[in-house]
């Protein structure tokens, strides 16, 4: 009879496959975005990340919602434009770090932390409370200054192959060794995963539904080792196919990034934006 | 007479743990032969190309190649090294080793880079193989993204692309469809029309006619125990089966069980009257 607990938790085992496949098909979707027909996947790799940058600083110098607000209206059309769902791009941008951080500055619209003109009052036990303006205005700006940061780096993985954004660092002077690590690393990330994923079915096909959180840390324990060795085998490899290619310590790589007048546009636009702000943060003091 | 691109000479090795790999070898393969090397599995054949690489190297005998020892002292010089590599390449059994850049463009120019080799150049070669390999439409894909017969005609543009003087290759055919094993050998065929030397590690013995002119057969001890041609090896079925490279089939024809040597000229119809 089978164990009714394990059976309705799912076990370690099931979980961890199906982290793995949608891990996977998650990077698959992402990928199917950046290669789409649209108004940043065709820009310059380059100018995307410089305007990103300026976007960034824009939003970080913003005194005031309206200037937030016009900026993530902005980061919404640019992303429209560049044949994202709408509600696909606020799945992403608005769940988890924008909430989260939103949790975060609530003890900030009190009075107890930000002092000012009371808009609510009320007593919790012996404490005399209230929700300031003051207190609800930098929470806002607070939130949303995280929500137009996420939604540009949310724009720019979205619009951008990831192979093309590791390439990217090399311009702004990353050291290559470090990047190669990274592309390797993202590179082998989904073989490790297929490795995974094949060892755990071939668990499941033979322990079946038998799989509880305590039993499945074991199976996890016992098969981690051989993962190391598999992994060790295949870095020494991977080095042997390197070197039989030439590699001698310092790996060269073809950089090819061609700028059109639209990547400048972007990049005017974005440097507007960041003027903009600038000019307009003395009328919120 | 054509020179000996590479020879051994009481060659062996042995894994670390005294595993042993290769059992004093004699050997020599000549400049624009195309030599197959052919074994069950276990008998050595994929260390001895990479002794062949100078990515490992002989514990006892010797390694030659171009007629220079090939020992680690004498490959650790730069320019020994870079010198080697443009003229040996190296295609792996398992492509995944091989393709380790996030796309299939980094990984085919990733030799010709750090063997110096100027970017027009490279781009020029880049278009010409993709081409003749049919990958043109996979070069801005992540490896991962490919399946096994694209991976191994990546990692092949990834060693042809080179333009080495020498093509090593560990089973480039194991595990392909019909049509991609047919591609690979037409470019390997090309290959060697163009004079390079062609050593290939396989056993799949279908092919070994069309892609060898000499066969080197590997034995359980992991030695060497028979070289000549291929014609000649491959009509010696009872050699081949004594040594795990062919097997007897057994099946059944309708009611009737029947036997016969593994022969791909062999088919199998409805009409079992001569099985009665």
């Amino acid at each position: 009879m089978p164990n009714r607990r394990l059976v309705r938790g799912g076990g370690f085992v099931e979980r961890t496959i199906l982290g793995t496949v949608s891990l996977l098909k998650e990077t698959v979707s992402v990928e199917r975005i950046a290669v789409r027909k649209g108004f940043l996947q065709h820009r310059d790799a380059r100018f995307k990340c410089l305007a990103a940058a300026l976007l960034l600083c824009a939003v970080l110098i913003s005194k005031s919602v309206a200037e937030l607000s016009v900026l993530y209206t902005a980061i919404i059309c640019l992303a429209l434009a560049s044949s994202i769902g709408l509600l696909y791009f606020l799945e992403r941008t608005m769940l988890f770090i924008p909430i989260f951080s939103l949790f975060i500055v609530i003890p900030a619209i009190f009075n107890a932390v930000t002092p000012g003109e009371p808009l609510v009052s009320f007593k919790l036990f012996a404490w005399d409370l209230s929700i300031t303006r003051q207190g609800v205005d930098s929470a806002i700006i607070f939130f949303m200054r995280v929500l137009d940061s996420v939604s540009v780096a949310v724009l720019l993985v979205l619009t951008t192959r990831q192979q093309v954004l590791l390439r990217t660092l090399r311009v702004f002077r990353v050291p290559q060794l470090f990047v190669m690590t990274m592309g390797m690393s993202y590179r082998y990330i989904f073989l490790l995963l297929d490795v995974i994923q094949k060892t755990f079915v071939a668990i499941k096909s033979r322990v079946g539904y038998v799989s509880s959180t305590k039993q499945g840390r074991s199976l996890v324990a016992s098969h981690m080792a051989g993962l190391w060795l598999r992994s060790y085998r295949l870095h020494s490899q991977v080095y042997d196919a390197m070197l039989a290619r030439g590699y001698s310590g310092e790996a060269f790589v073809l950089d090819e990034f061609s700028a059109r007048a639209a990547d400048i546009v972007l990049l005017l636009i974005a440097l507007s934006a960041l003027i903009g702000t600038l000019w307009l943060n003395p009328f919120f003091r | 007479m054509a020179q000996p691109v590479f020879s051994l000479s009481g060659a062996s090795f042995s894994y670390p743990g005294g595993i042993p790999a290769l059992n004093d070898i004699t050997l020599s393969f000549n400049g624009g032969e195309r030599a197959a090397i052919i074994g069950a599995n276990g008998t050595g054949k994929s260390t001895l190309l990479m002794l062949l690489d100078g990515l490992m190297f002989a514990d006892k005998g010797t390694v030659c190649a171009f007629g220079k020892d090939l020992t680690e002292k004498f490959m650790r010089d730069p320019l020994v090294q870079r010198e080697f590599r443009r003229r040996v390449g190296f295609v792996f059994q398992n492509p995944e080793v091989q393709l380790f850049c996030p796309t299939v463009r980094e990984d085919v120019v990733f030799g010709p880079l750090q063997l110096g080799v100027d970017h027009r150049t490279i781009r020029l070669r880049l278009d010409a193989i993709a081409d003749k390999m049919r990958i043109s439409h996979l070069l801005d894909r992540s490896p991962h993204q490919l399946s096994i017969g694209e991976k191994k005609k990546a990692a092949i543009a990834s060693m042809l692309i080179m333009e080495p003087e020498v093509l090593l290759l560990d089973e480039p055919t194991a595990g392909l469809d019909p049509q991609t094993t047919r591609d690979i050998i037409e470019v390997l065929d090309q290959a060697h029309s163009a004079g390079k030397t062609v050593v290939m590690a396989t056993h799949d013995l279908h092919i070994v006619e069309d892609i060898a002119d000499v066969v080197h057969v590997f034995g359980s001890e992991r030695t060497v125990i028979r070289s000549g041609s291929a014609e000649e090896i491959l009509a010696d079925n009872p050699f081949l089966q004594a040594n795990n490279l062919v097997h007897i089939h057994v099946h059944r024809h309708l009611n009737v069980k029947h036997t016969h040597p593994h022969d791909h000229g062999h088919t199998h119809g409805r009409d079992i009257s001569s099985f009665r």
